[in-house]
């Protein structure tokens, strides 16, 4: 149950609370490149929910077995070369390159697989997709997943990682569709012309920042109504 | 174009990303093997600093780490202080926290006496609550200073009204669950680690018995 | 016909001002908006920028020969990647509190589309002074960006700049602007300013 509670904390907290793009300000790039239209947001939205997926599973797996300070993989090479096992063998100065790598290539996949799959929506995408690479959201949950993994007492098991990603993902999806919406109602409005395009659309994503403010402290009403409602 | 140029063509072409990766790992763990120990020593700093102001009489350079388990089996680094008195008197515990606040992750360092039953001091690390409301449980004036003195032997309660009684302490206007998330953080961990403290006292206090 | 390619001193000056990375080309808004809640974190934000800018931009330029078209993105990456890692690892070793303050943000330089994007540009296919000339012009209208959204989210949130106090006691601080609505209505409105300079600018050139 406590891990129940602990996954949706986490879910909701990067999806709603700690919303990547308007808390972390991170994915704003896309946020204000593709969000004109409502169905081209969720597309992209959804591209990279799929891509921060699969880049959290890889970049778990090489944190937790290569790259944290306490890793078993690197451990056992270093003590089967013969090397002094009191010396621990700390990686984790590679973790950034590791982890653009990985990102580069599960964008690398998820391109494929749209071209195969959905050949419609991969030209609809043109060159975005390949641009979902230098989405910061991504390697942003890397570095949280990454942060997570440092200390030993209190490690993040794989269904922790891929719900932050998920959840994150889904968040992203949330904000760039509202901004979708609010755009296209603003493209029939009497926009000041010196706020046109960025102006205006970082203003908007101020007010919904302001909005998201009040998801607030939800995590942790959800403990106490779970723990109620367990009675 | 043949397959067999197009494979060769390949090793040919990604020479120069093998040469330069192997560089660039060379120079990253030159990097880390110099700057290394600068970092740790800073995160370890963190912490030491701030035992002369947690434990009242303590000597920075004296305290020492001691990892204990809790009943559940979780491990902790906890911090012996010491006075600077000749004798290394115990004079008191380090224990650090944390817990979820309202905003994120809570950090604190709490201070107790030798048997672990007084708080001696609270320090918050590491907070990201509201600024200009819930940040203010850093601030020592507003916050912080109250924890000096309270028992530990029971837990702290949080009254949003004065005057303060017992073992309550009051909590900030307009940051209430800030508050409260502290002092469940310290309630926690106190009841967690009272016990593994005062066994590891009385087995430091066996073993210099033993040496004399 | 050849294109004209910059000068140095052209590359230097347009980074300034007129291809600002923040105001004119709008990249870099990550950083851009997460740590200039006060001065300090974002000018060390824009000396890291800077150094990772600078450095990479040197080392494409020195390699540029060598580089396969398809395998060059590969190249730049790794090349950001690597000097991203050092300069995380020096601020966390000799400017400890401002590492643990910016947090994620000094590894998100990598995916910084500036530095790319000035790799792509310029630095693959001109000499190395000129490259240098690119990175620090494009790190000083960078500095200038961050810090003008910093000076004025500090000063109205706060009433400090650079931790100093600048504004009499009695001022009420307006907590929104340290915060993620502050950092987006801000730079809504400076950019708005910027284009309306632009704009008017442009349209006493044609008179």
């Amino acid at each position: 149950m406590d891990t129940l509670i602990t996954l949706i904390q986490i879910g909701i907290g990067a999806a709603l609370i700690n919303n990547f793009v308007l808390h972390y300000f991170v994915g704003i790039c896309p946020f204000l490149g593709v969000s004109r239209r409502i169905d081209t947001a969720f597309g992209m939205g959804c591209a990279v929910t799929f891509v921060i997926s699969i880049a959290a599973m890889l970049s778990w797996t090489f944190t937790y077995f290569i790259l944290r300070p306490e890793a078993p993989l690197p451990a056992w090479v270093w003590q089967t070369c013969g090397g002094d096992p009191a010396v621990t063998v700390d990686l984790s100065v590679l973790s950034y390159i590791m982890y653009i790598f990985v990102i580069a290539s599960s964008v690398q996949f998820v391109e494929m697989y749209v071209r195969k799959f959905f050949p419609p929506l991969y030209k609809s995408f043109g060159v975005f997709l390949p641009l979902i690479t230098t989405n910061c959201a991504i390697l942003f949950a890397c570095l949280e997943i990454m942060k997570h993994l440092q200390e030993p007492a209190k490690l993040w098991g794989l269904h922790e990682a891929l719900t932050l990603a998920v959840g994150g993902g889904v968040g992203f999806t949330i904000a760039i569709t509202l901004m979708a919406g609010i755009r296209e109602e603003l493209d029939m409005c009497d926009v000041p012309k010196p706020l046109a395009g960025a102006g205006i659309s970082l203003i908007t994503a101020g007010i919904l920042a302001m909005a998201f403010m009040g998801f607030a402290g939800v995590d942790k009403g959800i403990e106490r109504t779970i723990g109620m409602l367990l009675q | 174009m043949t397959t067999t140029s197009q494979k060769g063509g390949y090793i040919s072409q990604a020479w120069l990303v093998i040469l330069l990766a192997v560089i660039y790992g060379g120079a990253l763990a030159g990097v880390q093997t110099a700057l290394g120990p600068i970092i740790e020593k800073n995160k370890k700093n963190e912490t030491l600093s701030k035992v002369p102001q947690l434990v009242e009489g303590a000597a920075r350079e004296l305290t020492v780490e001691v990892e204990l388990a809790d009943a559940d089996g979780n491990r902790q680094t906890v911090y012996q202080a010491f006075a600077d008195d000749g004798e290394k008197t115990l004079k008191g515990w380090i224990l650090p926290a944390g817990g979820q606040g309202f905003a994120d992750r809570i950090e604190v360092l709490i201070g107790l006496d030798p048997d672990a039953s007084v708080i001696t001091g609270l320090y918050v690390l590491d907070q990201k609550e509201t600024p200009g409301l819930g940040n203010f449980i850093t601030d020592e004036e507003l916050f912080l200073n109250q924890f000096a003195g309270k028992s530990a032997n029971q837990p702290l309660e949080v009254s949003t009204t004065d005057p303060v009684v017992g073992n309550q302490i009051r909590a900030l206007t307009g940051a209430t669950i800030s508050s409260d998330s502290v002092a469940k953080i310290v309630n926690r961990a106190i009841a967690a680690y009272q016990q593994p403290l005062r066994r590891e006292r009385a087995a430091a206090t066996e073993r210099n018995e033993k040496k004399d | 016909m050849a294109t004209h390619e910059p000068t140095a001193t052209e590359r230097f000056v347009q980074g300034i001002l007129p291809e600002n990375p923040v105001y004119r080309q709008l990249l870099g808004m990550c950083p851009t908006l997460a740590v200039t809640g006060a001065m300090e974190p974002a000018m060390t934000m824009a000396a890291a920028t800077a150094f990772v800018l600078i450095l990479a931009n040197v080392t494409v330029s020195l390699i540029r020969g060598l580089l396969k078209p398809h395998l060059r993105i590969l190249v730049f990456t790794l090349t950001i990647a690597t000097f991203v890692t050092i300069a995380d690892r020096m601020l966390a070793a000799f400017l400890y509190e401002m590492s643990k303050q910016l947090g994620p943000y000094v590894p998100l330089i990598i995916v910084n589309c500036l530095i790319i994007s000035r790799c792509e540009i310029c630095s693959s296919k001109q000499g190395l002074f000129t490259a240098i000339a690119d990175g620090v012009g494009m790190s000083i209208g960078f500095a200038l960006a961050l810090g003008s959204i910093a000076t004025v989210r500090e000063i109205l949130g706060s009433g400090k700049w650079f931790g100093l106090a600048v504004l009499p006691e009695g001022w009420p601080a307006w907590g929104i602007m340290v915060l993620p609505p502050g950092a987006f209505l801000t730079l809504g409105l400076l950019l708005g300013i910027a284009e309306w300079i632009g704009q008017s600018r442009a349209s006493r050139a044609n008179q």
